[in-house]
This record gives structure tokens, sequence and C-alpha cells, in this order.
């Protein structure tokens, strides 16, 4: 009975040092039934407890952040048309990978895309997996490539600080890792895929109604901003244009009757407040861009 | 004497996770090998997602590793550290167990299931997901855009 219970605290005690790892739990129950201490019951529970709490513990993966993200962008795509003129997607495509190729994570499952609504609305949106979605009317408020690439790069913060999961509620993604079951090997059996089918669509809805229709917390777009600068700063771009940017909704945040984009992104002035001490504490001064400008009066609508 | 049995096999287990720990599997769609460390250096080879791959040598964010006989760098995010494989410890039982923790990180929201949302779904705008997925640049592309804006190269010696 001593030797019983002292096998069930290294047990549990090698699953808390190694970070809760299932199968050393296996591994350890295994010995313990083959060496007689525990029983086959005994064994069972411990393999069972020790699966379950890795699966609830088991973050999404960057696959299923990808097919989740597909989902979000095929909804919002929905209800917009694409822009289609190629030079323009691709101007778009090459400030994207340019900046993403500076950020936190370079390279993700399906890689970043960028795409253009056509609509006059102001609005940016990063699906999960690397979608952006980025409205004409907000593309054409941008003064210089600076600034495109500013609300590019706020947009790759929101990937990389994985924004869109974390609006998935904890609830549903525990029930998601757990509807797998523990037998993983095979396809899904019908009621299964159902029930996952259910949880994707709810999961889909969550992401949606924070990127389209509540918006991030404050401080995820903040944190969102402060990465953008630091990747344009990494990808040689000046950092300030995320500043002047700002500066451009603020104004017309002020004059506006915060509908659309302003409701959904409000403390335009706070966020402002922030670019700029956030510039001052890292020293950058403003640099020329006269290639940039060149090129970005090309492209101007 | 069976505490002291049962805390070597335990402190051994936690020995041989630290010694095999330079093992990475490919979480991108395909990563690519390449001759240097730095973005646009020359492709060496392309690895599909989810083959594993050793560690030869770290720089940065770059490590060194071989595939399929073709050796060169390959950038940190394209990969995931793995944990040691237990089931060597064990066999039977345990390997069954550890095969399953692998099945089921590609478990969950799988292209299955987006196929069963989209029979759910039919309206949802799949054609146009694909349309922007399409929209592909070269890394020459990219790399001209960098020069010629006067960016910088990203990616390094660290």
């Amino acid at each position: 009975m001593k030797n019983r219970n002292l096998l069930l605290l290294i047990v549990m005690a090698a699953f808390v040092l190694l970070g809760g790892c299932a199968e050393v739990v296996q591994v350890g129950t295994a010995v313990g039934q083959s060496s007689g201490v525990l029983s086959a019951r005994d064994k069972e529970l411990l393999d069972k407890q020790a699966m379950s709490t890795a699966q609830a513990a088991r973050p999404m993966t960057e696959k299923e952040e990808y097919y989740l993200g597909r989902a979000v962008a095929a909804t919002i795509l929905g209800q917009y048309r694409l822009y289609t003129d190629n030079r323009r997607n691709e101007y778009i495509n090459s400030i994207g990978r340019t900046i993403a190729l500076s950020s936190d994570k370079p390279y993700i499952y399906g890689g970043y895309h960028f795409a253009i609504l056509d609509t006059d609305e102001v609005n940016a949106m990063a699906c999960p997996g690397g979608l952006i979605l980025i409205s004409r009317g907000m593309l054409q408020r941008a003064g210089s490539e600076e600034e495109l690439a500013a609300i590019v790069a706020h947009e790759i913060g929101h990937i990389v600080n994985r924004d869109g999961v974390k609006a998935i509620s904890a609830a549903r993604w525990t029930q998601a890792v757990t509807a797998l079951g523990a037998d993983a090997a095979g396809r899904f059996g019908g009621r299964q895929l159902a029930e996952l089918t259910t949880l994707f669509e709810g999961s889909v809805n969550d992401v949606f109604k924070t990127i389209v229709v509540n918006g991030y917390s404050q401080e995820q777009e903040k944190a969102a901003d402060e990465s953008a600068m630091i990747y344009m700063q990494r990808a040689g771009y000046d950092p300030s244009g995320l500043y002047d940017f700002l500066g451009r909704l603020a104004r017309e945040q002020r004059g506006s009757d915060r509908r659309g984009f302003f409701s959904t992104h409000p403390g335009m002035t706070e966020r402002l407040e922030m670019a700029r001490s956030f510039l001052a504490a890292k020293g950058w001064k403003r640099m020329d861009h006269v290639a940039r400008d060149q090129r970005f009066n090309a492209y101007r609508w | 004497m069976k505490k002291i049995v049962w805390l070597v096999l335990l402190g051994s287990m936690m020995m041989a996770a630290v010694a095999a720990a330079a093992t990475f599997r490919v979480v991108t769609e395909e990563a690519t090998i390449r001759k240097d460390r730095k973005f646009f250096a020359p492709v060496v080879t392309r690895v599909p997602y989810g083959e594993v791959l050793q560690e030869q040598a770290r720089k940065g964010d770059w490590l060194m590793v071989n595939y399929k006989g073709r050796q060169g760098w390959i950038h940190i995010s394209t990969v995931q550290e793995q944990k040691f494989d237990w089931s060597s410890l064990s066999g039977g039982r345990a390997a069954e167990a550890t095969r399953d923790e692998v099945a089921l990180a590609g478990k969950g929201f799988t292209p299955e299931v987006e196929k069963s949302f989209r029979n759910k779904n039919p309206k949802m705008r799949y054609d146009l997901v694909t349309q922007v997925e399409s929209y592909r640049l070269s890394e020459g592309q990219v790399e001209n855009f960098i020069r010629a804006g006067n960016l910088r190269e990203p990616g390094g010696e660290p």
C-alpha cells in the first residue's frame, strides 16, 4: 500500500515537472502495472486523467488556426466585393510580405495573404492564420507608403499576437479538444464530426464578432500598434508612419458620428499618444523616404 | 530501496528529455531549407508539413538541418521543437499512445471539419478565399521591392 501511494505520487510529480506530458504518465503506469504495484484499473484511471488534462491544455495548432481563419475570411467575403486591380494588389502584398519577414513570425502555416475589399468603409481585418483584408476606404486615407505599411504591420501584429484565436471562448475550445476523444486514429466518427463542426461554427462566430462587430480590446490594439512600429523599424520603414496614420484617423473620428470603424476602434487619441511616447522612448527619428514616396505616387488612388 | 529505484528512474527520464531536445517538426504547409541564414538565400530543398528534422547547429533564428541527405538552414518559425519520444523507453502500449498524440495534433479543426462546415454553410465565399490565397509573389519580386524602396533585407546575421 505504501509503495502504491509512493508510485502515484511519483507519477503525478513527473507529470507536473515535465509539463503535463501524458506519455510520461503512461510509461510510469505501464511500469507500475508490470511490477504489480498498480492494478489495471489504477493504470486506466491515471492514463485517462493524464490524457484529458493534456488535451484540454493543448493550444490550437497553426494548422487549425489556418482553417479557422479561412472560414472567418469566407464569412467576411460574403459581405464585400474584392478589389481586383492586380497592380495595387501586388503593391499591398509586397508591403505585407516585406513587413511579415521582419515580424516575430515571418512564416506561418499557409503564409500571409493580403486583399483589398472594394468598399468606401474604413476597415481592416486580420483573420487568424494570415489572411488580411483591408478596405479600399482605409488604404485611400494613407498619405504615404509608410502609412500603408503601418496599416499592414498593425494587422500582422494581430496575427502574431494571435488576437483572433483569443476571441474564441475558452469553454468552446476545451469542448472541441475533449470532443476528439482518446481514439484519435483514423477519421472522425459521424457524431464526432457533427459536434466538431458545430464547435468550429461557434469559434468562427466568436472571431467574426470580435473582429467585425465588437472590435479588439484597447490593450490588444495598443499591443498591435507597438508590434507594428517594431516591425516597421526592422524592415527599414519609418515607424512614425503609424503615428501619422493614427493622427488622420483621430482627426476624422473627432468629426464623425462614430459608426462603423470608429465604433469598433474607440480611443484613437489614446493610441496616438501611446505611439508618440513609444517612438520617443525608442529614440527613433523621422527618416527620408523619397524612393518609397515616388513609388507610392504611382499607386495612389 | 524501492523509493530510490523510482527516483533514479524519474531522474533518468528527465535527463533523457533534456538530452533529446533537438528534434523539430515542420509546422508550415511547406518549409524551405536554404544555403545560408538569409530569407532570400538559394533554396536547397523543401520539406512538407509534419516532417521531423534533427538540429545539427543553431545560429540566431536559424537551424542547420539535414533532410534526405540535403543540408542547409531552416528558419525557426517554420518548425516546432518536439518532446522526447517516451515510447522508446517502454514500447507496446505507450508507443501506440505516442502515435495517438501525434495524430491528435493534426485533429481538431481539419480539412474534414472545413468540408463539413462548407456543406452546412453553402453561402460562404470560399471561392474568394482561394482567390486571395492565389495572390503569390516570388521571392525575387519581394527582394526587388525591398531593394527598390531602400528597405532593409530582414533575417540576416543575428
